[in-house]
């Protein structure tokens, strides 16, 4: 009776940087062996771009001066794109966490990679650059177009204005950030649907929440939330009674921050 | 190997497994018996560091399942053949299994290949029915050419050709000194596959021992007696202690009073005896025994099939 020897299966001191290269792998090869994420991708860039068409010729063919808030030539640029990039992103998002665990798939996951922050880690990493492209390709490509549609009324705006690269980039990680709140929430909350309906809620619906408080609450509570930060940080003109573009920046980053802090404590504790 | 320490496993109220302590060695396939919900996959769970115990170690090769990097490269393991996502291929499904481990793309066929499963590796794993689903776990859990396997009901959903290959590779991968763990509730299973066992009940553990002792430490025989005044012997063994069964067809299955007794007996009142067969202790019977005995005092009737088993 020959014993396989259990110490010479172990790879002897695995490095860290192979460690991972390892989990980096292994996500990005289940994200990319799943046709429907291809699907989603699509349509959120179609649907985004489209959007943004329709805002523009709406903008560029309004006979009054512009207003001021909403329909400035930066913003109009990202009105489709709040609406049709940032939820099927965000969405995807949800989707690492929830489709592992209502198909069980979790439990493979688990087994091949045991150390749950690692887990996580390498979902954070994978998810978070895909939307970051993702968003920066759509961000420019919106701003692109909106301004080649109001340009032809002179009211474009270039690039290399001030403000204007920050916004543009801003609006590129506002996808990403989006993205990996959803993506924590999908850790804590397992269920696809339900982690969609918090989602929606932190993205979208404390925020309506906050719009409808009387004037000095509004600005108060609201400029903690993703979408009024999202609004300063797009805008050319930023409100003053919320954080400045610079601060409303670190809230974009909170909120995903302490969403995934809280999903590792989660995930490190709870059975699988 | 594989060793528990003291493992107890609650939720809430409930006992899932209560401070159960043994070793899997290598070099044979060791059963790992009970009836359903007697806590068999919560500790397999346990092993693998997906549930964590209320109290006490499991430790695979000396160390926490947990903390070992690479860890399919130690133990390969299936406990749910349907936990893949359906919309994958099963050579993509292996494919990221292997990288994360920095398994070589090349053994991805190799399993594809020993399961059978390489002329399907294109297909999307929605499309398999649960034995083509069982294989592919199997294959995923061999990718790392683990010295320790361990595997949940393998042949659930198998057919006939798919248990008799199952059992193969099991016995060959502990002849080639695996350390072998598979769980089962069904005792027939177990008797032509492993060489020990581990049997438990309501999570507490009721046998630990190589399979051919199982039956002469905890079964006892019992004899069959045909007699047409049954019901008059039948009061006759009673009253001399002994355990008196009827079976369906109207024999007697007697226990605690053997053979050339119950012959005496009968002949001193007069009672004609048609047949008189003393059966020998089978494994299934002392599995019933066992786990009967660990849920609650129920009457456990073993007709007919007793000699059948071993």
């Amino acid at each position: 009776m020959t014993a396989v020897d259990v110490r010479a299966a172990e790879a002897p001191g695995v490095a860290p940087a192979a460690r991972a290269r390892d989990i980096l792998a292994f996500e990005w090869a289940k994200l990319r062996s799943i046709r429907s994420n291809y699907v989603t991708a699509l349509v959120a860039m179609v649907v985004t771009l489209g959007a943004t068409v329709v805002v523009a010729h709406a903008l560029a063919s309004t006979r009054a001066p512009l207003p001021a808030g909403l329909f400035t030539p930066l913003t109009a640029s990202f009105l489709g794109y709040a609406e049709y990039a940032v939820l099927p992103i965000s969405v995807l998002g949800v989707l690492q966490f929830t489709s592992e665990y209502s198909t069980g798939l979790i439990r493979t996951t688990f087994t091949a990679v045991p150390q749950r922050w690692a887990v996580l880690a390498g979902k954070v990493a994978v998810a978070g650059a895909v939307a970051l492209v993702a968003g920066e390709a759509l961000a420019f490509a919106c701003f692109f177009l909106t301004q080649a549609i109001l340009s032809g009324r002179h009211r474009g705006l270039s690039l290399d204005m001030p403000g204007v690269p920050g916004a543009v980039l801003a609006g590129g990680f506002l996808v990403c950030a989006c993205a990996l709140t959803a993506l924590g929430l999908g850790a804590i909350i397992r269920h696809t649907a339900g982690a969609i309906t918090a989602t929606v809620a932190v993205i979208y619906g404390v925020a309506g929440l906050c719009f409808i408080l009387p004037a000095p609450w509004k600005a108060d509570i609201g400029r903690f939330t993703m979408a009024f930060a999202a609004s300063q940080v797009l805008a050319l003109h930023p409100q003053h009674s919320l954080f400045s573009p610079a601060a409303s920046m670190l809230v974009l980053v909170a909120w995903p921050a302490v969403t995934l802090l809280v999903a590792g404590l989660v995930l490190a504790r709870r059975d699988a | 190997m594989i060793e528990l320490k003291r493992i107890t496993k609650r939720y809430g109220p409930v006992t899932a497994v209560d401070d159960l302590s043994f070793s899997v060695r290598p070099g044979r396939v060791t059963g790992f018996l009970g009836p359903n919900g007697a806590g068999k996959t919560t500790t397999m769970r346990i092993i693998l560091g997906l549930d964590t115990p209320t109290s006490g170690t499991a430790l695979v090769g000396g160390r926490h399942y947990r903390e070992v990097v690479r860890p399919l490269r130690l133990l390969g393991s299936l406990l749910d053949a349907t936990a893949v996502h359906g919309g994958r291929t099963a050579y993509a499904h292996l494919l990221s299994v292997a990288v994360s481990n920095g398994i070589r793309r090349g053994r991805v066929a190799q399993v594809l290949e020993l399961t059978g499963l390489d002329s399907v590796a294109s297909r999307r794993v929605r499309s398999f029915s649960l034995g083509m689903k069982q294989r592919l776990g199997i294959a995923a859990a061999l990718l790392g050419d683990p010295p320790v396997l361990m595997f949940d009901e393998p042949v659930n959903g198998l057919d006939a050709d798919g248990v008799r290959w199952i059992r193969l590779l099991l016995r060959q991968l502990a002849a080639g000194g695996h350390t072998v763990f598979v769980s089962s509730h069904l005792m027939s299973e177990m008797a032509q596959t492993a060489d020990h066992l581990i049997v438990i009940g309501r999570g507490r553990l009721l046998a630990d021992m190589p399979t051919d002792r199982l039956t002469t430490s905890s079964a006892r025989g019992d004899v069959l007696v045909r007699s047409p005044q049954a019901s008059q012997l039948a009061g006759l063994l009673a009253a001399r202690g002994a355990g008196v069964t009827v079976t369906d067809d109207g024999g007697l299955a007697v226990a605690g009073v053997a053979a050339p007794a119950i012959a005496d007996l009968a002949a001193a009142h007069n009672v004609p005896v048609h047949e008189l067969m003393p059966r020998p202790p089978s494994l299934e019977q002392a599995y019933l025994d066992l786990t009967g005995a660990s849920t609650e005092y129920h009457a456990v009737s073993v007709d007919g099939e007793g000699g059948a088993a071993r």
